[in-house]
């Protein structure tokens, strides 16, 4: 059964510029979005910062309405029937706003619990097992300021879940924790979802995707490009190699130069402290590493590594090297 | 929504906002400070000018100054600080609607705010020696009751609006004074020009004042049955606006989107 639908689904963001001669612009943050989610299933939403992940997000969860299209969630339409909705979905953004920081963990729960009808036997017993489930028991009474960043991310998901939600949607859960925080946040979204638990999971981190999710939708400037599963995506780049160069001081006549080379399929640069890695999709990348660091026109080599294609590079051949600027 | 969902939110929204502020150090200082000042200030006045016997009128006139201004501030305060906090996307992504919710924690905030009229009270007997005799104990508490009533139906309409504008911070400060000649707390109506008194009479605070006044035996030409009236009408008058605003205003926010912004 068809847990999430929607049909040509658009935002349009009105806004003002100048300050005397202010002038209206319209911002296109979601243009005929269409994809369908299973019941049970775990949806990955996958784009760059200002790809309107958020935004979809907040339309599905009744938070903001659509300019255009329509979605549909467990069968209810998110305009016309927000009000029954709501008790049966559950929300959770990342970050550390969002939680009343004078309260303690057990009372923001409590204080939820009230806002989503959870009769007070079922709250009662709900409310331990979910600070078990989210390692939060020995904590329960302190007040959330004094939570590190790990934790009230944690918090914020046993909240998303007071009301023992049928689709949950976890917009960036991980976003600005440290690598162990993040593993137990992904931990505890696994557990959810072999419950059952529809989880529509936005992210712009590729690897959390890949491993948790069955099946991916990228998003690009407001537009679907595809919704595959990540296995699917990575076939998209199984005939390339990686290759990723460390350099110092690579200069851009340099990358222009190779971004030309015939072979090569995708250019991306990141910045490493100091140091550029150049990271390059072609067809037997490793052969060619050569040809390569010869184009770099005397630029400083630091390391070298070959690898085959991830997600994220499926993701980069998807939608350009120029959005994971964004 | 049935009633019983409808109380616990209350319920929940109430204690929240009454575990928020009782951590507050700002707002504990605000409530005990201003009513002690406004207090030495207003009784002042009256004495050292020659008229002691409006002491008990400006205590009273203190005291309500400062459930006004803690309504006034808190109310708006609320909205404020769940949309910094980034709890106000949360609240209007709950089954409960935002008007439950913010009533619950409107009330919280009068009945904390009825707190000040003790301090008054008390700041008069120790600092001018007032004897402060109620003369008709049981009119006085159906007034405060009344006040409490009012100032929670008051406190969710200006709350509605800082739904809407995130500078409507800026409205606490500009209301604040006028609203207190307005209302006849700090120099009696009387003296105001007459075309201005149409307005008075369709602030609580100026029914409240007048309630509180005349059952404590000071305003001797006031009705404390017209006040109560008019406490209850202007209760039910926010409470109705209140309740159109929310449902106009869950649409609203809805359709522009930025409760995030702040």
């Amino acid at each position: 059964m068809t847990a999430i639908t929607t049909t040509a689904l658009g935002r349009v963001f009105d806004t003002r510029t100048g300050v005397v001669r202010r002038k209206k612009k319209e911002i296109v943050a979601l243009r005929e979005v269409e994809f369908q989610v299973e019941q049970g299933e775990l949806f990955g939403l996958l784009g760059p910062n200002g790809a309107g992940k958020t935004t979809l997000t907040k339309i599905l969860s009744t938070i903001l309405l659509p300019t255009s299209g329509r979605a549909h969630v467990l069968g209810f339409d998110v305009i016309d029937e927000a009000r029954r909705l709501r008790p049966r979905i559950g929300i959770v953004f990342g970050g550390e706003r969002g939680l009343y920081w004078r309260l303690s963990g057990r009372d923001t729960l409590l204080y939820f619990a009230d806002l989503y009808h959870v009769p007070p036997k079922v709250a009662a017993r709900r409310i331990p097992e979910l600070l078990e489930l989210v390692g939060l028991s020995d904590r329960e009474e302190e007040r959330v300021e004094g939570y590190s960043r790990g934790m009230k991310q944690r918090l914020h998901i046993a909240r998303g879940l007071i009301n023992d939600p049928e689709v949950l949607f976890l917009d960036e859960p991980t976003i600005g924790l440290d690598p162990v925080a993040a593993r137990e946040v992904r931990r505890i979204i696994r557990d959810l979802s072999s419950e059952g638990k529809t989880i529509f999971l936005t992210s712009h981190y590729m690897y959390e995707i890949d491993e948790l999710c069955d099946r991916v939708a990228v998003l690009n400037r407001g537009e679907v490009l595809t919704v595959d599963t990540p296995s699917a995506l990575k076939r998209l780049v199984a005939d390339l190699e990686v290759v990723e160069i460390e350099v110092l001081g690579a200069r851009q006549p340099a990358l222009d130069s190779l971004r030309a080379h015939e072979k090569v399929a995708a250019l991306r640069v990141e910045a490493r402290e100091q140091a550029q890695v150049l990271l390059i999709q072609a067809p037997g990348a490793a052969g060619l590493v050569g040809e390569f660091i010869g184009l770099l026109d005397g630029a400083q080599v630091r390391s070298v590594i070959t690898r085959q294609p991830t997600l994220e590079d499926a993701y980069v051949r998807l939608v350009g090297p120029e959005a994971m600027k964004a | 929504m049935n009633l019983n969902h409808t109380l616990r939110a209350l319920w929940g929204s109430f204690r929240e906002q009454a575990t928020s502020r009782a951590t507050d150090n700002f707002f504990i200082g605000t409530l005990f400070i201003q009513p002690v000042l406004m207090t030495l200030l207003s009784v002042g006045i009256y004495i050292y000018g020659g008229r002691p016997d409006f002491g008990l009128y400006a205590v009273i006139g203190a005291g309500m100054i400062g459930i006004w201004n803690n309504n006034l501030w808190t109310s708006g305060s609320i909205v404020q600080d769940e949309r910094r906090g980034g709890t106000l996307e949360l609240l209007v992504a709950a089954p409960t609607s935002l008007e439950v919710i913010l009533l619950g924690k409107s009330l919280s905030n009068a009945i904390a705010s009825l707190l000040a009229l003790a301090i008054t009270f008390a700041t008069g007997t120790i600092v001018y020696r007032l004897p402060l005799d109620i003369e008709n104990p049981w009119a006085f508490l159906g007034a405060l009751l009344l006040t409490l009533v009012a100032m929670t139906m008051l406190g969710l309409v200006i709350g509605s609006l800082f739904v809407l504008a995130r500078a409507a911070g800026n409205l606490s400060t500009v209301l604040n004074y006028p609203i207190f000649i307005l209302s006849g707390l700090t120099f009696p109506l009387t003296i105001l020009p007459i075309w201005l008194r149409p307005l008075s009479f369709s602030l609580a605070p100026t029914w409240a004042n007048m309630a509180l006044a005349r059952s404590a035996g000071v305003l001797a030409d006031a009705s404390i049955a017209l006040s109560y009236l008019a406490l209850i009408g202007l209760s039910v008058a926010y409470f109705v606006l209140g309740h159109y605003l929310y449902r106009w205003i869950e649409r609203i926010v809805r359709q522009r989107g930025g409760l995030e912004q702040w």
